[in-house]
């Protein structure tokens, strides 16, 4: 191999792929896609749902053919290398962490790759602790891997593929599944392989500000063909024709620059105007009142901690927190999935029921959306899946009918929709059928747990838009959510929840401080990390979350 | 009725003696103490052997409450056996004081049974329990028995049936929510009733099955030929005595029994 190991030859060499799941070669997943990527070099291979990324992933990493055209490695066609051999030059890193991670323990796991190479003992423990200390689980090696959070157990597969010491990594949607903090840690991890000379490949439905500069290249992927190619700070000034969002730092960066403003001495003597308070003033009827709320898991330290809260008819409450704070456990009080231990809660100005035939109309009144829910579908049709749980709750004929047209209708999908199989509609459509599988039963309160995760731009803001009607209709909506910035900017209210307490209420305006106590700066929204710096030189500026008001704050003309 | 609280005998390290001992050695070892447990027929033997599992549980440091969450499903087996010999003993007109004996001698002996076999994942890491049951049923390769291959099945079984069990637990959430009666009416109606929660379980089973296996491939796995190992099992002069110790254990019950 070492002939063509030269610098002139491209580590990876996609020349002209095309794939069809089909075997007569029609609906092609891929079409004449041809790329080339050089030692070193850090490239993002950008595309939506659908536009047949994870097939090229597959083809880079030899797990399967293409259709016609070659995927080069070293010059050499894929499919002529030694499976041994290939395996020592790619590793891959998937999206879930828990599908492969195969070992119970740390460092078993981080062995897999060696082992399976045949090394010797010494050699493989030290593969085990190099690869560990480079993504920073040195401190973890003896744990076991369910204590992980998830951004440690993405680590961990990170690790379990350098320690097979190859020289090109290929990442598929590696941080779609983790929290701010943990994606940041990721991101840390690459910049430094990178600068160590590990060719990187990312492919991923939307590029983080955090990757910003370290990414040398990006290639736009639609409908299986190569829509757009070039050097990423090109890339953003195509993003938003190319249906990508620019994160507001890399918009306030190019403001800045384009009113030649220097930031954040520019913005000292700044006078803002004063801040209007959107969202509705008087809230509707008192839905739920939480009193003195107290959970125990068995055996472990307290969930939650005395919750008070008052939550209304006809408003959108976001619930934030870290992973563990006890948002989850919160809300599955609301619909008597967790028996009260101590404390009350009132729905409607009755106490809440924890058992029998009044707890089935509680959850037709309260529906709980969890996270992923399209996991949850088990009908043979769509129509059959909206129809779960208004027949639960006892509805019937003309009434059931139109039960489910309300959550088809909610969903936006069409009528056609109602006799297709939700095992074979695509990600984004399933989660739509999965919420208005809940929404058919028409709910007064609907809960959802991370309802955005993993969707693209469209899908979530489709969501978006459905809550917010719903929430206009005079439902509550209650969000469980990781991502600020859609908590800040559609919530009515935001409830800030940390190690089981609550921290504070109020509008989003209202609880910037408490926000910034309680989130790590890496998960502050950007706009609130840009106004915090001004403000830190100019204490009139005010805290926001939102672009537009920063702009209007700087240059109020 | 929810499961996260399982602990399906999850590895508990704390470095002892125990845990330092080479997995067939244990494995060798609770073979022998089963086979010893099961014929005996003495209330006095099973005291003894009760003895001996809170010394082994006391050497490896592993705290009884630990042990007695691990064993929570093996206590419904446990309770059923002693109905059972109750409800049984109507049927064959013994003496209730007899029957009472007798139900709690069973239960008894299988609760020190299961707890030793508890004891085995309590201090072993699975991968570890997987090489070395792959190591002991190695002969068998030669007649085509997939020693490798079960042994690495039964380590990915360990692995992953935690993440199963959370999984079904979150799954039942959603489905109660939805209104779902998982346990009301009769036992054709709560079969019927559990398809909502079993279907999706499956699907996310195969999906995990398959990406798993992709990962597998990805990181060089082609069976067990040519595998080494990080830590080779090393056979040292305390597993024998471990054995041996065993083997004489139950050597003595066996005589003592008779």
């Amino acid at each position: 191999m070492n002939a063509q190991n030269n610098s002139n030859t491209p580590l990876i060499g996609v020349r002209s792929v095309s794939f069809s799941y089909s075997s007569k070669n029609t609906g092609r997943a891929l079409n004449r896609v041809s790329f080339f990527v050089a030692r070193g070099e850090r490239i993002a291979i950008l595309g939506h749902n659908g536009s047949g990324k994870s097939t090229l992933v597959k083809i880079l990493g030899g797990l399967i053919a293409p259709t016609e055209g070659t995927c080069e490695v070293n010059g050499i066609n894929i499919q002529d290398i030694e499976f041994r051999d290939l395996r020592r030059t790619l590793g891959m890193v998937f999206q879930d962490p828990e599908n492969q991670i195969v070992a119970a323990m740390v460092e078993d796991d981080a062995a897999f790759a060696p082992e399976n190479q045949g090394l010797p003992p010494a050699e493989i423990q030290a593969r085990v602790d190099d690869a560990l200390r480079r993504v920073n689980m040195t401190h973890k090696q003896g744990a076991s891997v369910s204590a992980l959070s998830g951004g440690e157990k993405q680590r961990l597969a990170l690790a379990g593929a350098l320690a097979a010491k190859v020289d090109c990594l290929i990442l598929d949607e590696a941080t779609a599944m983790l929290d701010p903090k943990g994606r940041l840690d990721i991101e840390r991890t690459l910049r430094e392989m990178h600068s160590e000379g590990m060719t990187i490949i990312e492919v991923t439905h939307q590029l983080e500000a955090a990757g910003f500069g370290d990414i040398d290249r990006v290639i736009v992927l639609a409908k299986g063909e190569i829509r757009w190619e070039g050097v990423t700070s090109d890339f953003w000034d195509m993003a938003e024709t190319l249906g990508f969002g620019v994160p507001d730092s890399l918009k306030f960066r190019k403001y800045c620059d384009t009113h030649r403003l220097k930031f954040p001495d520019d913005m000292a003597g700044i006078n803002p105007p004063p801040l209007k308070f959107p969202g509705s003033e008087n809230p509707g009827s008192e839905r739920f009142r939480i009193r003195g709320l107290s959970f125990r898991h068995d055996d472990k330290n307290k969930a939650l901690t005395n919750i008070n809260a008052e939550i209304y008819a006809g408003e959108w409450l976001s619930i934030i927190g870290r992973t563990g704070s006890g948002k989850s456990t919160l809300v599955q009080h609301l619909n008597a999935l967790y028996k009260i231990q101590e404390g009350q809660i009132f729905l409607d100005g009755q106490p809440l029921p924890q058992k029998g035939e009044e707890v089935h109309t509680l959850r037709q009144k309260v529906g709980l959306v969890f996270q992923h829910p399209e996991d949850q579908l088990f009908s043979p049709t769509v129509k059959d899946e909206l129809a779960f749980a208004p027949k639960n709750a006892g509805f019937k004929g003309p009434e059931l009918e139109e039960a489910i047209i309300f959550g088809l209708e909610c969903s936006g999908l069409g009528r056609d929709f109602l006799g297709r199989n939700p095992i074979a509609l695509s990600g984004g459509e399933r989660r739509l059928v999965a919420i208005a599988s809940v929404l058919s039963a028409r709910p007064d309160c609907i809960v959802l747990d991370e309802p955005l995760a993993g969707l693209d731009a469209s899908y979530q803001k489709q969501i978006l838009s459905m809550l917010g009607k719903l929430r206009d209709e005079g439902r509550t909506v209650i969000t469980i959510t990781h991502d600020l910035d859609a908590a800040l900017k559609h919530s009515d209210r935001v409830l800030i929840l940390r190690a089981g307490s609550k921290i504070q209420e109020g509008r989003p305006r209202g609880i910037m401080d408490e926000l910034m106590k309680s989130l790590e700066p890496e998960a502050w929204p950007e706009v609130l990390r840009i106004s915090a710096e001004i403000h830190s030189v100019n204490p009139k500026f005010p805290l926001l979350y939102d672009y537009q008001e920063l702009l209007s704050c700087i240059s109020p003309t | 009725m929810y499961l996260t609280n399982i602990n399906l005998g999850q590895y508990v390290p704390t470095g002892s003696f125990i845990h330092g001992l080479d997995p067939r050695a244990k494995l060798l070892s609770l073979l022998l103490i089963i086979s010893a447990i099961f014929p005996s027929r003495t209330a006095i033997g099973v005291v003894l052997w009760a003895g001996v599992l809170v010394a082994i549980v006391a050497a490896s440091k592993i705290p009884w409450n630990i042990v007695i969450i691990s064993a929570r499903p093996v206590f419904f087996l446990v309770v059923f056996t002693f109905l059972f010999h109750i409800v049984a003993s109507l049927f064959r007109n013994t003496g209730m004081l007899q029957a009472l004996n007798m139900a709690f001698f069973t239960s008894s002996r299988l609760l020190v049974l299961m707890l030793f076999a508890v004891m085995l994942p309590l201090t072993t890491a699975p991968l570890e329990l997987a090489d070395g049951l792959d190591a002991m049923l190695q002969p068998l390769e030669r007649f085509r028995f997939p020693a490798h291959e079960c042994a690495m099945m039964i380590g990915m079984a360990l692995r992953f049936i935690p993440l199963l069990m959370q999984e079904t637990d979150k799954i039942m959430r959603a489905q109660l929510s939805r209104g779902a009666r998982l346990d009301q009416g009769n036992i054709f109606q709560r079969v019927k009733a559990f398809f909502p929660v079993l279907i999706p379980l499956l699907v996310i089973i195969f999906r995990r099955a398959d990406e798993v296996a992709i990962a597998m491939e990805a990181r060089g796995y082609e069976g067990g030929a040519g595998r080494t190992r990080r830590k080779p099992l090393i056979w040292r002069k305390t597993d024998t005595l471990i054995v041996i110790l065993s083997g004489l254990a139950v050597a003595l019950f066996i005589i003592l029994g008779a």
